[in-house]
């Protein structure tokens, strides 16, 4: 169809009003971007989706953009979909313990709106307030709280989305259990907008504890925080974070210096707190450290942490069980690379690394040498966030079993074959 | 026989004589599951050993265009493991090893046949187990918890079989052998283990399961107590949620189960109790024994006609024995009837159990009720006579007309039961054109030529073939194009 770009942009306006959009758009990763579209509503997004898929144009979803340098950059970008303004809070049923949102809520609007009703959507990825409900489901984002929690994909109930050609469509349920038909929110949960838009989100709450404590507590090396860590996770303890932290990252939450740290939480009745703690602190004790019981901020310095530190980010997955070897792997793959910050979900076996600057050829060689590392373990290393460069220069996803790939290439063929969303950002080329 | 010689000679040199059922009697043990309305008998019955076999028979079947049905123990609720269209069956009871336990990574690997209660067993004494508790545990595969996705009555803490499934080794429709998912967290990809778990054997067949262990808790309360009405321990269960804390299992059997189990077991509820409420508290000793102790004063407050708190893993027991025995104890008060499923939002619950009264009143019917009561999932059981044929047709109207209010209120056809030969149909009450038209395609991805458990699941419905086109958004007319 020989359309022109003016024209086209016309029609972009005749679905979302000239207000609604912007030309030219900010590049994404250093592709330029014809045109920034802001929809008001769903039926608005769909439409844009729609026109774009008949004009083939690319479409790049985007929430609050927190998570743009995950992935390869695009093939192409036509369309930048900004959902931010599908910002409703559309339904929250406190009895029934379930909300249902606008894809372009933020996360800290809709924890404020809950937090008013003791409740709580217990997510929390790296700067979690800022980003946007949509966004942390496409990326699958994850933060400490998942060691009691889970993710998203334990959270997500039922979800509109709107196809590649525009179909609003519907899966899942709105109550807590259902499983008619097929489990479509987890086919979305993590597809970072490849398969279809998120729309609307129908998510499972949690009731916010009425106390939550937490202690740090640091030790004279890795082995021992891992130990004392590997102790929580094999008792009966119900700590709702358990995080490791290395010395750099206990400086860089202004903790006390050691070689290690381990803070964990505990979210209970306050009975059940004390009680937590103290087995905690008779722990530490047995390997002569002493605990620290950290103010209710501690969390929120920690989060900025993580949103801030490095200029990569990568998330590094192995067993659980391994995790002292991997750790160790890990300073031998970095070799001299310096300005390095790690912390691990110790339970999930789950290590972040946040390098700072360092040449993206140095940086590519650390992420080649983990994956070696971490292969034998089945394990993976994901490039969360970091340089274009980096990312077109080594697969920011890593590689996925040919079979297994083979169906996720079958999944795009089937529900996205003209490419019209994100293509070439996910796995494999996807 | 609907099996050509050359299949059958193939799957005897796959599975052997002994892993081959031909005969017309043997076949009959296969035909339904305990859903015993729907019945159909497979050509052939094999029982594989390994997962090369478990492929040769899809690849066998694939290239004589067989329909392949799966089966763990055959307990499951919506005629799912049987075969309406015929073709081959493939039964994992001998695939029944636990292949690895692996406490430090809180997981096990295990083969689709194992019993779900006998990994717990396997497990318990270093101080874990599987969560995913169906009533059916001491019988049903995991094979087939995972297939139907199934629940239980502690699932409102711990959640469904999905959330403890970490990977899937899995023979697709197209026949390959796939690894899904795995002991490590969060790989790069779509989750197609969530999305394979529920499938019901229509993407292919399970051969071995990563699964999530649970700790055992440190210390579980449970608290019984009886109501005048439904509605009232309905509201104690609103209360007890909104309170701030999810007990591990929720529990509600209405005045026709009490006096049932009474009659039988001499679970000793009380006479004249219109509601039972069972609430089990687990986890920190300190939160449980806070938590047990104000859920029994929420019911007190509520009216509660007595609350009884265990003390002892043998009162524990015996609070749970007349709930364990509900299904077997409807025997008393009817020769036959029709179980359902279906789900509505919590806070919907006194006004569905005001609907179901009506609706057993206008088709004259007694309903039976036991169910999950914190997560808003029914198990109505619509008793009727069995020889009279007029009583099941309205047995069956009022079961549809159950549904349709449940899904009125926001609700699903089912929550732990699945889909099967029997919910497939109501689908569309719950999802639009497009969204079943959605999952088909799905479906397609891995399983092109619709051999695997075909009739299962989706609808018959134009959504659910080839050539359906949803409707598009309309886009403004301009000058433009």
């Amino acid at each position: 169809m020989s359309v022109t770009t003016r024209a086209l942009g016309g029609a972009l306006a005749a679905i979302v009003g000239a207000d609604g959009v912007a030309e030219p758009a900010t590049a994404v990763d250093g592709r330029p971007a014809r045109w920034l579209v802001r929809p008001r509503t769903l039926d608005e997004a769909a439409g844009i989706v729609a026109l774009a898929h008949d004009e083939a144009l690319a479409v790049v979803p985007r929430g609050a953009g927190t998570a743009q340098a995950l992935g390869s950059p695009p093939e192409r970008v036509d369309v930048v979909l900004d959902l931010g303004g599908l910002d409703a809070i559309l339904e929250h049923n406190p009895e029934d313990m379930t909300a249902t949102v606008q894809a372009g809520v933020t996360a800290g609007a809709l924890a404020a709106r809950l937090a008013a009703h003791r409740q709580t959507l217990p997510l929390d990825p790296p700067g979690w307030a800022s980003r946007t409900v949509g966004g942390i489901a496409a990326t699958a984002a994850s933060g400490p709280l998942r060691v009691r929690y889970g993710t998203m994909r334990d959270l997500l109930l039922g979800v509109r989305f709107i196809q590649a050609d525009g179909v609003v469509t519907w899966g899942g349920a709105k109550v807590v259990k259902s499983v008619s038909g097929y489990d479509i929110p987890k086919l979305l949960v993590g597809s970072l907008g490849t398969l279809a838009v998120l729309g609307e989100l129908t998510l499972r709450l949690h009731p916010l504890p009425e106390v939550e404590a937490t202690s740090f507590v640091p030790l004279a090396s890795v082995e021992t925080a891992l130990d004392l860590a590997a102790s929580i996770v094999d008792s009966t303890l119900q700590p709702s974070r358990l995080e490791l932290l290395d010395a750099a990252a206990l400086a860089a939450t202004r903790l006390p210096a050691a070689t290690a740290g381990l803070v964990v939480s505990f979210g209970s009745v306050e009975p059940a707190v004390r009680a937590q703690q103290a087995v905690i602190a008779v722990a530490a004790g047995r390997r002569s450290a002493r605990v620290e019981t950290m103010g209710p901020g501690f969390w929120t310095i920690y989060d900025r942490m993580l949103a801030r530190t490095g200029v990569t980010a990568l998330r590094v997955s192995t067993a659980a069980a391994r995790l002292t070897a991997t750790l160790g792997q890990v300073r031998a793959a970095l070799g001299g690379v310096r300005d390095v910050v790690v912390t691990a979900c110790v339970p999930l076996g789950l290590l972040r690394v946040a390098v700072g600057a360092a040449e993206p050829a140095v940086v590519a060689g650390v992420v080649e040498r983990l994956r070696e590392v971490v292969a034998a373990e089945d394990g993976s290393v994901v490039i969360e966030r970091g340089p274009a460069e980096l990312r077109t220069r080594v697969d920011p996803w890593g590689p996925v079993p040919p079979p297994a790939l083979t169906l996720m290439r079958g999944l795009k063929q089937e529900f996205d074959p003209q490419r019209t969303l994100n293509p070439g950002r996910f796995v494999g080329g996807i | 026989m609907g099996l050509s010689a050359e299949v059958v000679a193939e799957l005897r040199r796959i599975v052997g004589v002994d892993g081959l059922v031909l005969t017309a009697e043997g076949r009959m043990v296969y035909e339904c599951d305990m859903h015993t309305f729907y019945k159909g008998a497979p050509d052939a019955v094999v029982l594989p050993v390994r997962t090369d076999q478990v492929q040769g028979i899809v690849r066998a079947c694939r290239a004589a265009r067989v329909p392949i049905v799966p089966r763990g123990s055959g307990t499951g609720l919506i005629g799912g493991a049987m075969a309406p269209q015929g073709g081959v069956m493939v039964s994992m009871n001998r695939m029944n090893a636990i292949l690895e336990i692996d406490p430090p990574n809180r997981c096990a690997i295990v083969q689709p046949g194992l019993i779900n209660l006998w990994l717990s067993n396997a497990v318990r004494e270093r101080g874990w187990f599987f969560a995913p508790d169906p009533s059916s545990q001491m019988v049903s595969s995991i094979g087939g918890n995972v297939s139907t996705n199934a629940g239980g009555p502690h699932c409102l803490k711990y959640g469904i079989t999905t959330n403890h499934v970490l990977g899937l080794e899995m023979v697709t429709g197209n026949g390959e052998v796939v690894q899904l998912g795995g002991k490590t967290a969060d790989r790069p990809g779509y989750d197609l283990t969530g999305v394979a778990v529920g499938s019901e054997g229509t993407f292919g067949l399970v051969t071995a399961v990563t699964v999530r262990l649970t700790h055992l808790p440190e210390a579980v309360k449970t608290v019984l107590a009886a109501f005048r009405s439904v509605v009232e321990a309905s509201e104690t269960v609103s209360a007890i949620i909104a309170s701030g804390m999810i007990p591990a299992a929720l529990e509600m059997l209405d005045e026709a189960i009490i006096s049932a189990i009474n009659a039988g077991t001499g679970a000793g509820y009380p006479e004249g109790a219109g509601a039972v409420l069972l609430i089990e508290l687990d986890g920190p000793r300190a939160e449980v024994e806070t938590q047990g102790e104000r859920a029994a004063a929420l019911c007190r407050a509520h009216g509660a006609l007595s609350v009884s708190v265990a003390r002892t893993e043998a009162e524990r027991a015996l609070l749970w024995k007349g709930r364990k025995e509900a299904a077997g104890a409807v025997g008393r008060l009817t020769s036959a009837y029709l179980l359902q499923d279906a789900v509505v939002p919590r806070s919907k619950l006194p006004q569905i159990m005001r609907e179901m009264v009506a609706i057993g009143e206008r088709y004259r019917l007694r309903i039976a009720n036991v169910f999950h009561a914190g997560d808003g999932n029914l198990h109505p059981m619509i008793c009727y006579d069995d020889r009279r044929p007029d009583e099941l047709e309205r047995a069956k109207e009022a079961n549809e007309e159950l549904l349709r209010a449940c899904i009125a209120l926001g609700g699903s056809v089912t929550g732990e039961h699945g889909n099967g030969l029997d919910k497939g149909k109501n689908l569309p009450l719950q999802y639009a054109e497009a969204d079943l038209n959605f999952m088909y395609r799905l479906r397609r991805v891995f399983d092109p030529d619709h051999l695997m458990n075909p009739g299962k699941l989706l609808p018959t419905h134009p959504a659910c073939g080839e050539g359906f086109r949803p409707q598009r958004p309309v886009l403004p007319a301009g000058t433009w194009v």
